[in-house]
């Protein structure tokens, strides 16, 4: 009975120790711009020092990784984005490390790695929107984060192994309830945890953008511009909408819609009129945006590739963008579909008559429609623009097949 | 309904044991047909091995040690050269890679590291064999390759074989010890204290088959210091081909 009361206080201030363990953030319209850097931070503590030398070593093997692309320009852009936001002094302590991956995401490592996937460049329309993301990743870093939630995490399951071990002591049914309420309020409090370092580098990341010369209402529309994408997604495959304003349990960061409306609130009101850099942006990324396109085709989600094809195409529709946009058709590969890819790769060689691959989509596309003998003319086209394609015995196997040369 | 839940608070708990259960078959394996006979004047080409120290938490958290980490790494490549004499064979330490060079080691490191594990899990257990490996009576044949593209890692065209090793150590803190002690002593629960996880493998650097592995997921000797340090490493280079003295010490 004694062993049982006290099995219950011990559980009872374990519930308070956890749910104290989330201090929610402040949110002060506008957000205030960061003080100045403190100077270049070194671990201290067995913890941090430890996870920085964990972290060299994934970064040494990052940086040999051939996932990461390398282009002088690219990466030498994405840096200068970062450091008009955060400062030079800030900047210097970041290392960039650009990944050739289709999703929406970028990240900050404890050592001051930075990964920033190529499905976010591809997202991004301008310079201030590509720096709301990245000034929002270095305020987890500038917060040390990783040692934060790694420390609530061991809190946490400290306390569980223990009262695992308290509850089988005790045996009883009330026991076993408590622990699992117990459980419940640890994971969702670990949960909940991670959720405020989201709203707190948001907050960070703003401050940052308030402090800079780019106009700092983007962050917001990053967020609408997701919401968009996800509901055209969700669309496409005839699914309900998602909601974009309930917290589920398992939620990792603060709901999209809530995220768009504060980080609107919180932009200095005085910055309305300053510049995006939304052309420079453009100018950078024009030679990767067909490689990046492929990749997010590749992902087999018709309704988000139609929408960012389409919201590349508003700055004006290029040759590239029809071939992609093609491509997405001819991939789904319904007839309905082949009309339509026919009809982009038309556009495309139409702005530019050296395009291999158009050619070789609009020969495809029109044989499956039946316009046979335009389609052979289109993969002739092909093969005389590249002559050394890797599928090229397999486009005259086509053309053979189909009558002739 | 209690025992139910008991079993749960059991499971949760013992999940660290199972690692250890999965591996109790086999831990050794050699290519049929390899020898590697002692003082053959072959050069063993050693690749920077992945090692981390570090403690296990009260929960069963891995909490990395820099300073344990550092150690054990200048203990093990120590203890490695000073082993060549028993090897009967030259190690030398890979140079460090730069550029494209570097990219390739880096990926043959991490496909070394797929393949020792798909090793481990398919191969040292048998149950789990798989139909493409039992087929064509290769029931018992050892037949792991990483592809002739080894060929063109740097120093292969002067070394003759590839050792790759991988160590993590974590030490039980005194939470852990302690929830351990209790867990046995109160409810009867098994927990374990600790996690020493060892591999150590010889790729054929004209063919790129591997022809030799050790896996190991207890490992004896400490790690962080000199003499722990060299018997970790006679145990990771236990039954290494064309050893002059096989040494059967354990823990």
């Amino acid at each position: 009975m004694i062993m049982r009361r006290a099995l219950i206080a011990f559980l009872g201030t374990a519930l308070l120790a956890s749910a104290a363990a989330g201090a929610p953030k402040q949110k002060t319209s506008p957000a205030p711009v960061p003080p100045p850097y403190a100077g270049h931070y070194q671990p201290q503590g067995i913890d941090e020092i430890g996870i920085w030398r964990e972290d060299d070593e994934r970064e040494r093997a990052l940086a040999n990784s051939s996932q990461v692309i390398r282009d002088e320009a690219l990466n030498g852009y994405v840096r200068s984005v970062l450091c008009k936001t955060v400062g030079e002094d800030r900047c210097s302590s970041v290392r960039i490390y650009i990944l050739r991956v289709p999703l929406f995401n970028a990240s900050m490592s404890p050592n001051g790695t930075m990964r920033v996937f190529s499905g976010l460049l591809l997202r991004t329309t301008s310079e201030a929107e590509l720096a709301a993301v990245l000034g929002h990743e270095f305020g987890h870093f500038e917060q040390r984060h990783t040692l934060a939630q790694f420390k609530a995490a061991r809190k946490g399951t400290d306390l569980l192994s223990w009262a695992a071990v308290f509850t089988a002591m005790a045996g009883t049914n009330q026991a076993y309830r408590n622990f699992d309420n117990l459980q419940i309020s640890v994971y969702g409090g670990l949960m909940r945890f991670g959720r405020d370092q989201e709203l707190e580098a948001d907050l960070l990341g703003l401050g940052y953008l308030n402090g800079s010369e780019l106009r700092p209402q983007a962050a917001s529309r990053v967020w609408r511009n997701l919401i968009l994408e996800v509901e055209a997604s969700a669309a496409a495959r005839g699914l309900k909408k998602p909601k974009f304003d309930n917290v589920s349990f398992f939620a990792s960061h603060p709901p999209e819609g809530e995220r768009a409306d504060y980080l609107y609130d919180l932009a200095a009101p005085d910055s309305e009129g300053r510049d995006e850099g939304a052309d420079r942006h453009a100018e950078v990324l024009k030679p990767w945006i067909a490689q990046f396109l492929n990749d997010q085709i590749a992902l087999n989600d018709f309704g988000a590739s139609e929408f960012l094809i389409n919201r590349l195409g508003e700055r004006g529709w290029t040759a590239d963008l029809w071939r992609a946009r093609g491509d997405l058709f001819r991939g789904r590969g319904h007839p309905r579909d082949h009309m339509n890819a026919a009809d982009f790769y038309g556009k495309a060689v139409s702005l530019d008559p050296t395009l291999a691959d158009a050619f070789r989509g609009l020969g495809l596309s029109l044989i499956k429609t039946g316009r046979v003998s335009e389609g052979k003319i289109a993969l002739q086209a092909y093969l005389r623009l590249s002559p050394n394609a890797p599928d090229a015995s397999m486009v005259n196997l086509t053309l053979s097949s189909i009558g002739g040369r | 309904m209690k025992a139910v839940k008991r079993t749960i608070a059991i499971g949760m708990l013992g999940l660290a044991l199972t690692a250890s259960i999965a591996l109790a078959q086999e831990r050794t394996a050699t290519k049929q047909g390899f020898e590697l006979p002692a003082n053959s004047g072959k050069t063993i080409l050693l690749f920077r091995p992945k090692i981390s120290v570090g403690e296990q938490s009260t929960g069963g958290m891995f909490e990395p040690n820099a300073d344990w980490t550092d150690s054990a790494r200048k203990h093990i490549e120590a203890s490695l050269i000073e082993r060549q004499s028993t090897l009967g064979n030259k190690v030398v330490l890979a140079a460090e890679a730069y550029g494209e060079q570097a990219r390739l080691v880096e990926e043959h490191i991490i496909l070394f590291g797929a393949v020792a594990s798909a090793v481990v899990n398919y191969q040292f257990f048998v149950g789990n064999r798989l139909p493409t490996k039992k087929r064509d009576n290769k029931a018992g044949v050892f037949d792991w390759s990483l592809g002739d593209g080894v060929r063109n890692l740097p120093g292969a065209d002067s070394a003759d074989y590839g050792l790759f090793i991988y160590n993590k150590d974590a030490y039980g803190s005194t939470g852990r010890k302690l929830l351990q002690v209790f867990a046995a002593l109160g409810p009867g629960l098994g927990v374990q204290s600790g996690e020493h996880l060892g591999y150590a493998g010889l790729v054929d650097l004209k063919t790129g088959d591997l022809v030799w592995l050790n896996a190991d997921a207890a490992m004896g000797g400490d790690v962080r210091e000199a003499d722990g340090a060299q018997k970790r490493v006679r145990q990771l280079l236990e039954e290494f081909p064309g050893s002059v003295s096989n040494s059967a010490e354990r823990k």
